[in-house]
């Protein structure tokens, strides 16, 4: 808390940053999911924990923590691994003896949509949504990792000096 | 004199003068026609009568033990070349001119014949080229999972292994990092 109060609150950057960060979550996640357009998984992650870094800068980092809790980090970046590697056990499973990790066309969905459409499926809005998840939650642990660090420094500091 | 700047301006032209070396033997970008996008010459053979045999769509024997010769065998795990295995097709394009050597593939869901070999008249001389991986991805990739993006699919669905190793170098690069950052004095 000390920190915000130190630093104030600007009313043009909130401001901007409200209206800005579904927009940029938005593109995210069509950058993460499309497979028709240029993206994937890593650049759609990193757009989204971007959202996340705006969100930081115009609110203060203890408001940024309420809203994206330490928990939540933890689940999502290890859900989407194992999400990822689900589909790849579930095709093991699946294949029945051959053994044939994160072959898609294996999931039985096949029968009723065809292999081709399984394969993209899985590609679009499973697999790329693991690597999406894990990337996001990465880079904002990363990011508030290196904030907490940064200010507790400071408040070291500055309590020595006093 | 100082010996410094003169040994790095030597070294400067030395390292320009073997980066316009490299870099003339590099193919145009973007060129589909060149070695690593479309085949690899493996040898050249004298086309003796091989050409009837070719159009008449039997390998024959010498072009096929001397395949073997370099180790695409049935042991190494690649395609045989025995007969009723493979097709042969004539292609007559605008660059290229020759024998595609199509081989049926034993996989489990998408059995199919493959492009494997290519075979391009030169005077006297055959050359026996193999298709690199870009053309699989190019001509069967929208046709085998529904994705007209080239590079998604190659990235989650043709090299998914990579793919999930990249994931967990991430997660671990996360992991590792709060392991190191949030000791709060404990050292």
């Amino acid at each position: 808390m000390s920190a915000e109060k130190k630093y104030g609150r600007d009313v043009v950057i909130e401001t901007i940053a409200r209206l800005m960060i579904p927009f940029i979550q938005l593109y995210g996640l069509y950058v993460m999911m499309g497979t028709e357009g240029a993206g994937g998984g890593f650049q759609g992650g990193t757009i989204i924990a971007a959202s996340f870094v705006l969100y930081v800068t115009a609110f203060g980092i203890t408001s940024g923590r309420k809203k994206f809790p330490e928990s939540w980090n933890a689940a999502f970046k290890c859900l989407g691994v194992y999400l990822y590697a689900g589909i790849g056990l579930l095709c093991i499973i699946f294949s029945l003896g051959v053994a044939e990790y994160l072959n898609y066309a294996a999931v039985p969905l096949s029968n009723i949509i065809g292999q081709a459409d399984t394969r993209a499926l899985m590609i679009a809005d499973v697999v790329e949504i693991g690597i999406g998840m894990t990337v996001m939650a990465a880079f904002v642990s990363l990011f508030f990792d290196l904030a907490w660090k940064e200010e507790s420094v400071k408040e070291e500091e500055g309590g020595a000096e006093e | 004199m100082k010996l410094l700047p003169l040994v790095a301006l030597f070294s400067v032209i030395l390292l320009g003068v073997l980066f316009v070396y490299v870099v003339e033997d590099v193919p145009a970008f973007g060129d589909p026609y060149s070695p690593p996008n479309r085949y690899i010459e493996l040898f050249s053979i004298d086309a003796e009568g091989l050409a009837s045999s070719l159009d008449a769509g039997v390998l024959p024997t010498g072009l096929r033990t001397k395949i073997e010769e370099i180790g695409y065998t049935k042991e190494n795990a690649f395609p045989s070349l025995e007969e009723g295995k493979y097709e042969i097709e004539r292609i007559e394009g605008e660059r290229e001119e020759g024998w595609d050597v199509l081989i049926m593939k034993e996989e489990l869901y998408y059995p199919g014949l493959e492009k494997f070999y290519f075979i391009k008249e030169d005077g006297t001389k055959l050359k026996v080229c193999r298709y690199s991986i870009p053309v699989r991805w190019q001509e069967k990739c929208e046709e085998e999972m529904a994705t007209p993006n080239m590079v998604t699919a190659g990235l989650a669905d043709y090299r998914s292994y990579d793919t999930l190793g990249e994931t967990v170098v991430i997660y671990t690069a996360a992991v590792s990092v709060i392991l190191l950052l949030r000791r709060r004095g404990r050292l």
